[in-house]
Parts: C-alpha cells; structure tokens; sequence
C-alpha cells in the first residue's frame, strides 16, 4: 500500500494577491524523500514552498496534509545581525512552538536539546558566540541547527548553500546526505541545478510558470531540468 | 549638587514629585518600545510618530479652544479628548504606515519624512490657530513636564505599567516575529495577533508619552537609550533592561540638574540621554583598543 503524502498539492496556482506565480502544480512529498526545489531566481520557488507549508493559500486546486512539525532553515542574508543574541538563543528559538508567553513550558530539555542540534550541525562549539561575529558559513551551520532542535518531521532549507565558499558548501553537504540517510524528510530551495544533483530523491523545476516534478533520476536524465544540468556541468 | 538636594527631591512631599515620577516613568518604559524601533530598524518612526502625535493632540486643543467638541468645558474631559486626538492620530498614522511598507509601496524612508514635515507643520498651525492656552501646549511641544497633575500621572503610570507588563512578558513573541517573520509563521504563531500588538503599545506609549513630556523627549528615550545600551547586551532581556535603566538613569539625574540649575526638564534629560550614548560609544572604542 503506498503511503500517504505527508503534503500533496493538486492542479494548484499559487500565488500573491491573486496573481499566479505558478500554474497547475501537482506535487506529492511523503515520507523519507529529499526533494530539490530548483528554478533560476524569481521563478516562484519560494512562493511553492510557502504554499507547501500553508503559510499561503492555494489561488485554485488543493492543498492537502495535516500541520506538520517543521524546521526552516531560511537564507541567511535575511537575517538582521544587529540583534543581540547568542547562538544558543538564535538554535532555542526553533524549539518555541505554540503560545507560550511566560515560557512555562520550557524545560529542562532545551538547553541538551540546544546543545544536540548544534553538535548535529558541527556547530557546537559556536554555542556562545554572539550571532552576529560568525560568518556566512558558520551562520548557515547554525541556522540548520535552529531547524532540527525542534525535531522536525520536515526540514525545509532555503538556498542554504548560497554566498558560501566552496569548501564549506562541501561540508554542508556532507552534513545534508547525513540527512538523507537517516530518512529525514526534507525540501531544499536552490537556484542551481549541479552542485546538489546527488543529495535529491526527488525534484521540482520550476520555470516559466510551470513545474515540472518526478524522481531525481529521471529529472536529470529526461524534460527541460536535464538540459539545464548539462548546461550547467 | 548637594546630598541635601537629593534629599529634598526624594521626599514624599516634595513639591515636585509627580514630574519626577512622570519622567522616571517615561525614561524606564520608553525605552522597552525603542529596542524594538532599534532593532527592527525603524528609529524614523521614533521621529515620525512623536510628531503625529503631537498634531493630535494640537489639534484636540484647537477643536477645544473653538468649542467644539462634547468633552470641552471641563479640565478631565479636555485632557482626555486630547489623549483620544493624540492616539487617533497615532494608530492612524501606524496603520497606514504598516499597510504601505507591507504593500511594499513607495519609498519607506521617504514616506516617514514627509509624516514627520506634514505633522510639524500642522502642529504649529494648530497651536497658533488655538485662541486659548497657546502657551501651555508650546511648553508641551518643548517638553515641559513639570505641570503634570496627580490625574494624568496615575494615568500615565497605570498605561505604561501594562505597557512595560507587556513587553516582558511577551518578549518571546516580539523578538520572533521581529527577526525572523517565516520562522514565526511556521513556527505557528500568529504574526498578525503579535505585531498588531506591538504597534498597539507602540501607540499607547507614543500618544501618552508625548501627552506628558512632549515630542522631544519622548523621541529621544524611544531611540538614544537602546543604543547605547546595544554593544553591552547579550540578549533581548538584558538589551531591554539596561536602555530602561539608563533611561531611568537619564532621566532621574536629569530631573536633579533641572531643578538645581532651573532648567527645561526634558531638554536636560534627552541630552544626558544622548550623553549616556556618547560614553557607551567612547568606551566601546577604548575597550577595542585595547
């Protein structure tokens, strides 16, 4: 029996202010996959992937899946490094779910949580860095940090390799593949189409207001993404 | 200044304790509002809406001095059709200014300076147009708070409790939806609940604060505290309290220099205010130095 998809969009436009980015999208993520969300910039792929998690609803067609326990690593550039924190409080804010205004709810757990994620992430010893001395690379490491310390179902990482020198995108990853071997469900935003062709089991290229999705071995192989990979290469 | 000045200032009777109580209440929660003007980089709504606020309140005055108006007559409903101009105007400017920014409209900076031109200049035609108490309201703008009544102070003292209640409280909230709005969604918090409440304590703090003590000082303790007790805090809690202390601080040793050297208050407060700045900015160097 196949398994439900833990997020599924059919025949969906999506888009802002009624306005289509994307038209007739179809989309099943389940279990265990790593789907590479790929496009050139402005092609709607984060418009698909807010779409995907609900924080934008469908223009047409459906969105379907119950509320998931998400972490988001987003672009790190988006991050003002005028506040004043430490990289502890920056990996605890992903564990802040619900409303929980006094912080009545937060235990004992947070801090070995905390410290779990950034080990995860090669980060550990960053711990008590001020957020904003790090730089590029090690803010990314960090931020993925923030997006497992809440144990997620469903990791959602926006361009996580971009403005980062090659040596560090290496270890990133390396760190990613850790993910897809453990069978973390994951959803990766990139402009580029080469550098993370192995970590997919899955892809969706977006462009021209179309998406085009299916297993990474055909993608790559067959239909308009595997031309842009050989450009690329 | 002399122990004895300190005495005399502290004592229960002093003559002037509802403006040093206003001050110090200005100086310690102003601040809390201005971590978030700080940090979300929107110190030019920290000019912007002192000024909104002050043309509302001058033009409640006018609508007074002409007689319109079912609260004109009597002192407490004169004071409170001014509060009610002063926040009207407030919330109306910060709604239109959310809409714009979110609408990603215009030229946001831009905006903000035209806000601030418009409301200054009304302002002044208000209180010239007014045939009664031109000189009171002139002393407002200029930040006099030394006229305070025990009414205002008590009202002044309960808003700006919850005010304070509320930044600590939820300061989780805020500082979420403030640094990273998508996480804040996903996270499944109600960024609209959170951030239409912070700009609700923004204007409360706004159209009160400049009531009391003016403009000026309201824009200078929302802005020159949190920056200069930004480089020494290493988080949201110890940021928020250290501008409140130095605030408190400004505007406490401000309030001894006025009434030693018989000075306008606020002026006297905002510059130490804005000296509190210069020695964080100095000791800061000196420490890098190093």
């Amino acid at each position: 029996m196949t398994e439900h998809p833990l997020l599924d969009l059919a025949g969906a436009s999506i888009g802002y202010d009624r306005e289509p980015v994307l038209r007739q999208a179809d989309l099943a993520i389940r279990r265990g996959e790593f789907w590479g969300i790929l496009g050139y910039n402005g092609s709607g792929k984060t418009t698909l992937v807010k779409t995907l998690l609900g924080l934008l609803p469908c223009l047409k067609g459906r969105r379907k899946g119950r509320p998931l326990r998400c972490g988001y690593v987003p672009q790190k550039e988006k991050l003002d490094p005028i506040y004043p924190l430490t990289v502890s409080a920056v990996v605890a804010m992903g564990a802040w779910r619900g409303l929980d205004p006094f912080g009545l709810r937060s235990t004992d757990r947070l801090p070995s949580l905390v410290s779990r994620a950034l080990e995860e992430a090669g980060a550990l010893e960053l711990a008590d860095a001020p957020f904003s001395s790090l730089s590029g690379g090690q803010r990314q490491r960090v931020l993925v940090a923030r997006g497992l310390v809440g144990e997620p179902e469903l990791l959602v990482l926006d361009e996580p390799l971009a403005g980062i020198d090659i040596a560090t995108q290496e270890s990133l990853l390396a760190l990613f593949r850790t993910f897809k071997e453990r069978g973390l469900t994951a959803l990766m935003v990139s402009h580029r189409v080469s550098a993370e062709k192995g970590l997919f089991t899955h892809v969706a290229w977006l462009e021209a207001g179309m998406i085009e999705s299916g297993p990474a071995e055909r993608m790559f192989s067959e239909g308009r993404v595997s031309q842009v990979f050989k450009a690329e290469l | 200044m002399s122990p004895s000045l300190l005495l005399e200032v502290l004592r229960p009777d002093f003559l002037l304790r509802n403006a040093l109580y206003g001050c110090m209440t200005v100086g310690l929660v102003c601040p809390l509002v201005g971590v978030y003007f700080l940090l979300r980089r929107m110190v030019f709504w920290g000019v912007a809406l002192p000024q909104v606020s002050a043309a509302g309140l001058s033009l409640a005055f006018l609508l007074q001095g002409l007689g319109v108006g079912w609260l004109a007559g009597t002192e407490p409903g004169e004071r409170h059709l001014a509060i009610m101009g002063s926040a009207a105007l407030t919330a109306a400017a910060i709604l239109a200014l959310v809409l714009l920014e979110r609408r990603k409209a215009g030229f946001g900076e831009g905006r903000l300076g035209a806000l601030y031109a418009a409301s200054a200049g009304l302002c002044l035609l208000f209180v010239s147009w007014n045939p009664h108490g031109e000189t009171a309201m002139l002393g407002l703008l200029k930040g006099e708070i030394v006229a305070i009544s025990g009414h205002d102070l008590g009202i002044l003292c309960g808003a700006f409790a919850v005010v304070a209640a509320c930044f600590l409280a939820f300061q989780r909230e805020f500082l979420l939806v403030s640094f990273d709005r998508d996480t804040a969604e996903i996270l499944g918090r109600k960024v609209l609940l959170w951030e239409g409440l912070l700009y609700a304590l923004i204007g409360v703090t706004v159209s009160l604060g400049v009531m009391t003590a003016g403009p000026l000082v309201i824009f200078g303790f929302l802005v020159l505290p949190a920056m200069a007790a930004l480089p020494w805090a290493r988080g949201i809690m110890s940021l928020s309290l250290l501008a409140s202390l130095t605030g408190g601080a400004s505007a406490f040793i401000g309030f001894l220099l006025s009434y030693a050297f018989d000075l306008p208050l606020g002026p006297v407060a905002v510059c130490l205010a804005a000296a509190s700045l210069g020695l964080s900015s100095l000791l800061r160097l000196a420490l890098h130095r190093r």
